[in-house]
């Protein structure tokens, strides 16, 4: 925290001793980093935390802040004081930005025959410092309205939206981000690119179910109906030079820089279509007919359904009236005509690993447990790879030490043949004590330790359980002697 | 002559005579003649197992048993169960109750062959057996006529086996989960789903939540539900109580962190017929709505609160109605006074049990009232409540005739004269005297002379008394079976020489005592044959020779503590591959013994120990094969 709070001041005070006539940029910065700061001023309790707050000063994330900024004045409660010093503090905000603006009249008289960049930046410098009175100005009247969400009130058009600066709130958000950006500076900001999203395919396929819900009128709406030949075609669009085929318009046009300067212009790289000009008529509204006779999504059903998009035809025609030519590579059960249904199905299969007894599978384990609950004699199913190790863990570590000799027979069945083997393997003679005839538990019976012959042996103990019997072997257990078999073998 | 006599008598004559004799004269019985012999087998329905070598025969000579307990039964694992189903001779299918607790070797193999070859079972307790999973429960899940499971501590059961046993054994009516920790509401709601018959279920110490609640208050049947320390369920959850399980008799929501008192409320409303509610540390206050309610519980037998401030007039009030109240627990409860408990003495004369440990305010006014009034008190507990002398204890010795228990640990009050008055109530049971430093020989023999039936008695860190206070133990009290003498600075060779004539020992603890040698543990080991527990940590002076007496002799050690003994490498091995039946070994701080001593011993245990502590070093320095076969067998190792 220390470090970033340290850089934020010293940019603050470093950048206010040079005067903004200098240097405009840096004023713009400055004006940026002062408003930061009054705000940690205002909400010092809880905004100082903020580490999104405070790295924005490296950060090009101006939208970020603002919305942190506008959580910070909701989380508390409304307070008129904060109110008050909110107000005054926009009051000098704006009286700043009048000084501000004098200064660059004066300084116009003068300069004159400057470069149409700095007007260009002086613009962006005032439409920065009022992007961030706007949005100060909307987050103080949001903390008077406490019920009213954040979200509604950057979506919903507020007093300043209408202004033609600012068609919506976020996008003067963003703009304030932009502006932050030096990278910017030779652009206009005002028809920021969108960013271009690029439609995947799987992303659109349950468009056709969605739409259902569309109702336009019959004739409100242009018809397309595409041939077959041409919606089962790979590629939609083509290069005009080369001929080269494209499935997305996007990819053609990066593959159209290839052939020329006059491709590389903005106007040439925007999408069409999207841009409509204003002053135009509303176009019509497209919709798709599928060619397939007697189909839903065909124009002459009766309760035709129009789709929306060319890749909705597209993947209505490829699922329904189309051969599954993509096949699992590892179960075959399934098949699909759509490659993305495909690549979709393959994400999640494998993950239904909760199975019932009557070999139905399940995703999650609830819809398991819900299924067994409906039905008589059902039950989960434990899958079969844990069985062998944990039902013949015991026996299999036993097989384990016999084959190597160590010493678990030896304790097994107490035999004499097991213990010599013992001895022979070098591991077991290391230790200090050596049991001459290895440590079977027989062994300690017929050792002679010192005086302890002296102990009278009990043969038969009556003692807890009325058929509780002494035996010497620690395990002689003999299945077909039973009991009677235990006498003692070592005296 | 005698043989003449008994001769005559028909053989349903003598299963009847034999009918009516307790378990230990059933002993001579058996070895009166051949014929008694007979009988005796034919009649036996109860056996438990100390020894897997003799269990096809002991099965095979007792056809008509109903009850087999194998949880002392160490070397019990598949392979033995395989065999013993391979046998055939064996009859099991009169068999309705096994006992596998702690049999932690027997895996889903064994279970479901057992399972399998006792048809007519109907308890199961596989409670503790820690390996005990999934695939073992779809084992036992074949036994279908089930009807009380006690999985306690089944730490790998998951949803997926108890789902399995819920589907397979849909009779249940008594199921006890506690520990089972990875089970959720996912589990519990299907076991209320598919188990409707169910009167008895515990689900304490588990993770589940207000959800599961909801489904266990759907079960009609339900009687008893426990659910001691479950931190999820909050007074939400129990409220959906009050209008579910219309049988419910008794509740246990001791330590339940988030429930209140109001929810407690909601409950008592909705069954007005509840007899047991036990509520220990989970209400801070009783309430006057509390109270209120409580108040309609006519039949209420059991309340525990515990850890609750009460005041004097609520536990007036509560007793002048609650009149048939037998057992109250009001231990560590704030404003517990003499007032309220002469109140309650008056009102409540069928009071059986009742604990008022550390209760500081509570005088001899209050146990004179109480004893004066409840005579069939049978229950006491009166740990560290410092002003109770020997006037309370005075009334206690002539008025409860029944008491059977009576813990006074911690009461300095208590004094050879407070001891003299105790030993005139004959039936007492158990007695714990521990951290009491006012008695001596004096007061020990009182109790040794008086209270013959005594089977517990707890002398911890007792200061004042010597080896002839053990010796009037040793006397009178012949069949106490569990004796605590830990930290007593004055036992010696000869006090052990006493303990020796204490034949049904099972349980004896002498940690930190250092002046008994290897004689005495010889002695001692000479004498209890039925040793099962011994607790010998910090008896520096004991040598092997001590320890090869025990070997020789105490062939029932189930567990025994050798930390901080001077056992030598020799001494161990010998101990742990003579004591056949040793589950439970605490081996840490053996200075004497080398890491290829503890190799060799606990090779020659692996295939019957249970649990095993070790120091944690010596989880490198032991040979993994040892490691591996222990773990194999079920046992778990706790590295210190």
């Amino acid at each position: 925290m220390e470090p970033e709070d340290d850089l934020c001041q010293n940019n603050w005070g470093g950048s206010s001793s040079s005067s903004s006539s200098k240097r405009r940029e840096q004023v713009c910065f400055t004006s940026q980093h002062k408003w930061e700061d009054a705000s940690i001023l205002d909400y010092e309790m809880g905004m100082e935390e903020e580490p999104a707050f405070q790295e924005n000063s490296n950060n090009n994330n101006g939208g970020q802040v603002n919305v942190d900024f506008l959580q910070g004045v909701r989380a508390q409660a409304w307070d008129p004081r904060t109110m008050l010093s909110n107000l005054s503090f926009m009051e000098e905000k704006i009286h700043e930005l009048q000084d501000l603006v004098h200064l660059m009249v004066a300084r116009n008289g003068q300069l004159q025959g400057r470069q149409e960049q700095l007007v260009a930046q002086q613009q962006q410098l005032i439409t920065t410092d009022l992007t961030s009175i706007i949005i100060q100005l909307i987050s103080t009247a949001g903390s008077l309205l406490p019920s009213v969400k954040h979200h509604n009130m950057s979506t919903a058009p507020g007093p300043f939206t209408g202004s033609a600066l600012f068609p919506y709130p976020r996008e003067a958000n963003n703009l304030a981000s932009q502006t932050l950006n030096n990278n910017n500076n030779n652009t206009c900001e005002f028809d920021l690119p969108k960013p271009i999203v690029v439609e995947e395919e799987h992303e659109m396929k349950d468009e056709d179910d969605v739409e259902e819900g569309e109702n336009l009128l019959p004739g409100s709406y242009e018809i397309l109906q595409l041939e077959k030949e041409e919606i089962l075609a790979p590629h939609t669009h083509f290069c005009t030079i080369c001929g080269k085929g494209f499935k997305r318009d996007a990819n053609l046009r990066m593959h159209m820089r290839g052939h020329g300067d006059e491709y590389k212009t903005p106007a040439a790289l925007a999408k069409p279509n999207k841009e409509a000009v204003p002053g135009s008529e509303p176009m019509l509204i497209k919709r798709y007919s599928c060619p397939f006779p007697g189909c839903k999504r065909n124009k002459d059903h009766k309760k035709f359904q129009p789709l929306k998009t060319i890749l909705c035809v597209k993947n209505h025609y490829k699922r329904t009236h189309c051969d599954k030519s993509f096949t699992r590579s590892r179960c075959h059960t399934k098949k699909f005509s759509v490659i993305a249904d495909l690549k979709t199905h393959e994400k999640h299969c494998g993950k239904n690993k909760w199975l019932c007894s009557c070999g139905t599978t399940f995703s999650r384990k609830d819809k398991l447990f819900g299924h067994i609950a409906l039905f008589q004699g059902h039950t989960p199913a434990i899958p079969l790879e844990e069985t062998k190790p944990s039902a013949q863990k015991g026996s299999s570590a036993c097989e384990n030490s016999n084959n190597n000799n160590t010493g678990m027979v030896g304790f097994n069945l107490g035999s004499a043949t097991n213990a010599i083997e013992e001895v022979a393997q070098p591991g077991f003679m290391d230790g200090k004590i050596r049991f001459e005839d290895s440590f079977s538990p027989l062994s300690f019976d017929t050792c002679n330790f010192g005086g302890f012959h002296e102990f009278p042996r009990p043969m038969f103990d009556d003692s807890e359980s009325s058929f509780q019997m002494l035996i010497s072997s620690a395990c002689g257990f003999s299945p077909r002697n039973g009991g009677e078999s235990v006498s003692n073998t070592s005296l | 002559m005698s043989h003449s006599i008994l001769s005559a008598l028909s053989e349903d004559l003598l299963v009847r005579v034999y009918g009516f004799l307790d378990p230990p004269c059933r002993k001579t019985w058996r070895l009166v003649s051949r014929e008694f012999h007979r009988v005796d087998s034919l009649s036996r329905t109860s056996i438990r197992i100390l020894r897997v070598e003799f269990l096809p025969a002991l099965l095979f000579k007792h056809p008509n048993l109903s009850s087999l307990d194998l949880s002392v039964c160490p070397k019990l694992d598949d392979d033995v169960v395989l065999r013993i189903a391979l046998d055939g001779a064996v009859s099991t299918s009169r068999l309705k109750s096994l006992n596998l607790s702690r049999a932690t070797a027997v895996r889903a193999r064994g279970l479901e062959t057992l399972a399998r070859l006792c048809r007519a079972l109907e308890r199961v307790d596989v409670s503790h057996c820690w390996a005990f999973g999934d695939r073992e429960a779809a084992a036992l899940s074949v036994a279908a006529g089930l009807r009380e499971l006690k999985m306690d501590k089944c730490l790998s059961l998951s949803d997926v086996g108890l789902a399995r046993i819920v589907v397979g054994c849909s009779k249940l009516n008594k199921i006890s989960l506690k520990w089972c920790m990875e089970i959720s509401d996912l589990g519990i709601d299907l076991l209320c789903k598919k188990c409707k018959d169910l009167k008895s279920l515990d689900v304490s110490y588990l993770k589940i939540t207000n959800e599961s609640v909801r489904s266990i208050a759907l079960l009609p049947k339900l009687e008893v539900l426990e659910m001691v320390s479950c931190p999820l369920i909050d007074d939400a959850g129990l409220q959906y109580l009050e209008n579910g399980s219309p049988s419910l008799k008794e509740i246990d929501v001791t330590r339940c962190d988030r429930v209140s008192s109001s929810s407690l409320i909601s409950i008592v409303k909705g069954h007005p017929d509840l007899q047991h509610l036990k509520a220990s540390h989970c209400i801070s206050e009783i309430s006057l709505s509390f109270l209120h309610n409580i108040k309609a519980l006519k039949h209420l037998k059991t309340l525990w609160i515990d850890g609750a401030r009460v005041s004097d007039s609520s536990l007036l009030t509560l007793s002048a109605s609650c009149r048939a109240l037998t057992e109250l627990g009001v231990s560590r409860c704030v404003g517990v006074t003499d007032i309220g408990m002469m109140g309650l003495a008056r009102n409540c004369s069928n009071l059986k049990a009742l604990n008022l440990a550390c209760c500081g305010f509570v005088t001899d006014a209050a146990i004179s009232a109480v004893a004066q009034s409840c005579l069939n008190l049978e229950s006491l507990q009166l740990e560290s409540c410092h002003l109770i002398t020997e006037k309370g204890l005075q009334s206690l010795g002539c008025y409860s005739k029944r008491l059977q228990e009576l813990d006074l640990t911690d009461c300095d009050g208590v004094n050879d004269r407070g001891l003299e008055y105790i030993s005139k109530c004959s039936n007492l049971l158990r007695l714990k005297l521990g951290l009491c430093a006012n008695i001596s020989d004096k007061g020990i023999f009182h109790i040794g002379s008086k209270c013959s039936k005594l089977l517990e008695l707890d002398l911890y860190r007792c200061a004042g008394f010597g080896d002839d206070g053990l010796a009037a133990i040793s006397r009178g009290c012949k069949s106490l079976n569990r004796l605590i003498l830990s930290y007593w600075g004055e036992l010696t060779d000869t006090g052990a020489e006493k303990i020796r004539q204490l034949e049904q020992l099972t349980h004896l603890e002498l940690r930190g005592i250092k002046n008994i040698t290897g004689t005495g543990l010889a002695a001692i080991a000479r004498g209890c044959k039925k040793l099962a527990y011994l607790d010998l940590k910090q008896c520096e002076n004991i040598d092997d020779s001590g320890f090869w007496a025990l070997a020789y002799f105490s062939r029932n050690l189930r567990q025994i503590n050798l930390c901080n003994c001077s056992v030598s490498d020799t001494a161990l091995c010998m101990l742990m591959s003579n004591l056949s039946r040793v589950q439970d070994v605490d081996l840490v701080h053996l200075n004497r013994v080398t890491v290829e001593g503890f190799e060799f011993a606990l090779r020659a245990c692996c295939n019957r120990l249970k649990k095993l502590k070790l120091l944690a070093p010596l989880r490198f320095l032991l040979s993994s094969e040892l490691l591996e076969v222990l773990h194999a067998r079920g046992c778990r190792i706790r590295w210190d």
